[in-house]
């Protein structure tokens, strides 16, 4: 499931960061503020001599240092060893505590500053936006309470509750307690916080939705990549494209063989009685037809929409405006993929633009699917022709061998000398034959084996007992001391049963055909945690040093063991080398000529489940 | 007076003319049957000591489906009179593993397997091995 975390999740992730960052930065403008209200006032008060409350505007420059100080360490301190929600949770809070120490501080600056008539006062439009951008849903409250918070104060000041300062020279001293200017200053002023908020938040609210759309479009592209399977990535994109436009829910229907019905493969938050309303076909689908023709359609009452399959169904489960967008490959339509809303709010341009680049990615995942499907299909066909072939190539070559025995034993009637070196001559070319069908089988078989029986926990012992079985009798006709030892604990190495049996077959075979008698031939199996190592060391004519770097590649024979008469085909270790890469594991040759060749085959040992199926 | 009766089961006439030859020459009664229809009829009308059966037939599994007709755990089975009797399995090199499918994946309702080309020695070894027991 790595990598297919919901998109809910991932969003969250998005906008707690985003929040976070954007709080680092207020914190960094608040140093600032802080700053110049102590530079300012010394200019102020000392440079252009304005009658200002020097240490009550010290000491909200102070404040404000201080208590940014306490929010910078709260949010280095709690921010990194929280879960995504806490850290969110937190951080919100941390957003809303600032605001409100901000909306005070300003306050109080503003009465030093002359109150209603204090040049500072368009400094709320910055803290507006600021609301705006950090905590969408309090801006409203937030420019209510900063009108309120203004006009309390002008009252306050104009009855003479509180002290007024006149700061600006040449403006009259009677100015706070003039109704009309006082008036004036609020209505334009809220006028212009209230215009902010809308604009600002309309802006907020379309980045955010387009973010939203990236980064379910970047979680569809990981989807799409991560797996092969076509069903569950489609039910992830379906989810997707609704979790990203905030409706209900979405479903996706492919058109089947006939290009007439749109089934349905994959869905997100729908009721399954509307699921099972009946069969889509295009025949009566004008809203499908139109899709498949390449063009998103968007539905925004679908309860008179004549072009709706199943109008009062949709009305049935609460929907009040739909969006499909086409499915298509580049050869194709492919099917169609929708999206529901609860909500009167119809859908937009905008969201039918991002619900096709969604299905876009639908058709790429399905077009993967179907090639892969097709990959193996062909390979299917291809090992059930070679398993064909096989039986049809051995079966006349083994039917003349077993007759050819017979005979040479006299069973079928005594034979004269030259007769017997007749059959004894045509049973070696038919040996020959019959090991390179063998061996070309298998090879053509090893090349398939991936898409079959990819490599899986295998017991071990059974598979090394078989081939001792198999050829201490042949070891003790040839004259030759057969050493195998069995592992004493059972082992289980990642491969297949298929591949063990072809690579000790050949191993085996190989040590006893090329070691003339009296000689040895000893197996050992031994393993340490990771690995089990299989040795096939043997007395027999060897491997010139030269050509031992071309030993595995298809048909290439020892110029020795050509020399020696002895029948071979070349592929045995090429198939041996191939199975082992296959596995992951090892293979390493050592010989010496005239003396002997040791191979060592190391395969990864497994502790998993033994499986004892083929 | 035949050492036993055998049947060979195989639709290759040539490998079962060889195996007859190396039979009859170690004293056995033979009898053949080409496919496993007739193989499984040959079972009833001549209850035979002993079976060497052919895998691939009919189909590429005929001869496994019979071996498991044949050893069917049904008592009621047509062929419960016969289960014990042994079977050899003649099979191609290789073609054993495949062969390891069905309801219970450990389970080869036969008793040994010979490998195609049939060997006179290792054949008449095996017969009078399981004949023995």
């Amino acid at each position: 499931m790595q990598g297919l975390t919901t998109n809910a999740g991932l969003l969250r992730a998005f906008s707690s960061h985003d929040i976070a960052s954007n709080s680092t930065r207020l914190i960094l403008t608040r140093w600032a503020a802080g700053v110049m209200v102590l530079l300012a006032t010394v200019v102020c008060v000392h440079g252009l001599r304005l009658p200002l409350p020097e240490a009550p505007l010290y000491a909200v420059g102070l404040i404000i240092l201080a208590y940014n100080a306490i929010v910078f360490y709260w949010q280095m301190r709690r921010i990194p060893p929280l879960t995504e929600a806490d850290a969110e949770t937190h951080i919100r809070r941390l957003v809303l505590v600032q605001v409100g120490l901000d909306w005070l501080s300003m306050t109080i600056f503003l009465h030093l500053t002359g109150g209603i008539t204090s040049p500072a006062v368009s400094f709320f439009f910055i803290h507006v936006v600021i609301v705006t951008v950090m905590l969408p849903a309090y801006a409203p409250i937030y420019a209510a309470l900063a009108i309120a918070m203004l006009g309390g104060l002008a009252l306050l000041e104009a009855q003479g509750a509180l002290p007024h300062y006149t700061v600006l020279p040449g403006v009259p001293a009677d100015l706070h307690t003039n109704g009309f200017f006082v008036l004036a200053q609020i209505i334009f002023l809220g006028t212009g916080l209230v215009a902010t908020v809308f604009i600002a938040s309309g802006i907020m609210h379309r980045l955010r939705q387009r973010e939203l759309h990236i980064a379910a479009l970047l979680q569809t592209a990981q989807d799409v990549n991560s797996t092969l399977e076509m069903t569950p990535t489609l039910e992830h994109l379906a989810r997707n494209a609704a979790e990203a436009l905030a409706v209900r829910g979405a479903s996706i229907r492919l058109l089947d063989a006939t290009r007439e019905n749109l089934n349905l493969v994959a869905f997100f938050g729908l009721s399954q009685s509307y699921l099972d309303k009946g069969p889509v076909s295009l025949r009566h689908s004008e809203l499908d037809r139109r899709v498949l023709a390449n063009q998103a359609v968007i539905i925004c009452d679908p309860m008179q929409d004549r072009r709706l399959q199943y109008p009062q169904e949709i009305a049935a489960e609460g929907i009040q405006s739909m969006l499909v967008a086409p499915i298509i490959s580049r050869h194709r339509p492919l099917g169609v993929l929708r999206v529901y809303s609860e909500s009167q709010r119809c859908f937009t341009e905008e969201d039918a633009e991002f619900l096709t680049a969604i299905a876009q990615q639908g058709a790429t995942a399905i077009e993967n699917a179907l090639a892969h499907e097709q990959l193996s299909e062909a390979d299917q066909e291809r090992a059930q022709f070679v398993r064909a072939v096989t039986h049809e190539l051995r079966a006349p070559v083994t039917g003349a061998q077993s007759l050819m025995r017979v005979m040479l034993r006299g069973m079928a009637g005594d034979l004269s000398d030259q007769q017997k070196d007749i059959l004894r001559r045509l049973e070696g070319r038919l040996d020959s034959l019959l090991a390179l069908i063998n061996d070309l089988l298998s090879f053509a078989a090893s090349k398939a084996v991936d898409m079959h029986q990819p490599p899986h926990p295998t017991p071990l012992n059974a598979i090394l007992g078989s081939i001792r079985e198999r050829y201490a009798l042949q070891a003790e006709e040839k004259g030759l001391v057969f050493k195998f030892d069995l592992p004493a604990t059972p082992l289980t190495v990642r491969s297949n049963e298929d591949g063990l049996i072809r690579i000790f077959d050949n191993l085996v075979g190989n040590a006893i055909k090329y070691t003339p008698a009296p000689g040895h031939v000893t197996v050992r199996v031994a393993h340490d945690a990771d690995n089990v190592i299989v040795t096939v060391a043997d007395t027999g004519i060897g491997i010139p040093e030269d050509v031992l770097e071309h030993l595995g590649q298809e048909f290439f024979r020892a110029p020795n063991a050509k020399e020696a008469g002895i029948s071979g085909t070349g592929l045995g270790l090429a198939i041996v080398r191939q199975l082992v890469d296959y596995f992951g594991g090892a293979f390493h040759v050592e010989s010496k000529l005239n003396e002997g060749s040791t191979f060592t085959i190391t395969l990864p040992l497994t502790t998993g489940p033994e499986t004892a199926s083929a | 007076m035949a050492k036993g009766k055998i049947l060979i089961i195989d639709d290759d006439p040539d490998i079962a003319l060889a195996t007859r030859l190396c039979l009859e020459q170690a004293d056995y009664e033979v009898v053949e049957a080409r496919s496993s229809t007739e193989g499984l009829a040959k079972v009833k009308a001549e209850n035979p000591s002993l079976i060497i059966l052919d895998v691939m037939m009919e189909s590429t599994t005929a001869g496994f489906q019979t071996a498991l007709a044949l050893r069917s755990r049904d008592p009621n089975s047509a062929y419960a009179a016969y289960s014990q009797i042994p079977i050899i399995m003649l099979t191609s090199i290789h073609q054993t593993t495949p062969l390891r499918f069905g309801p219970e994946e450990d389970y080869l309702p036969v008793d040994d397997f010979i490998d195609k080309p049939v060997d006179p020695d290792v054949l008449i070894r095996k017969v009078e091995g399981l004949l023995a027991r």
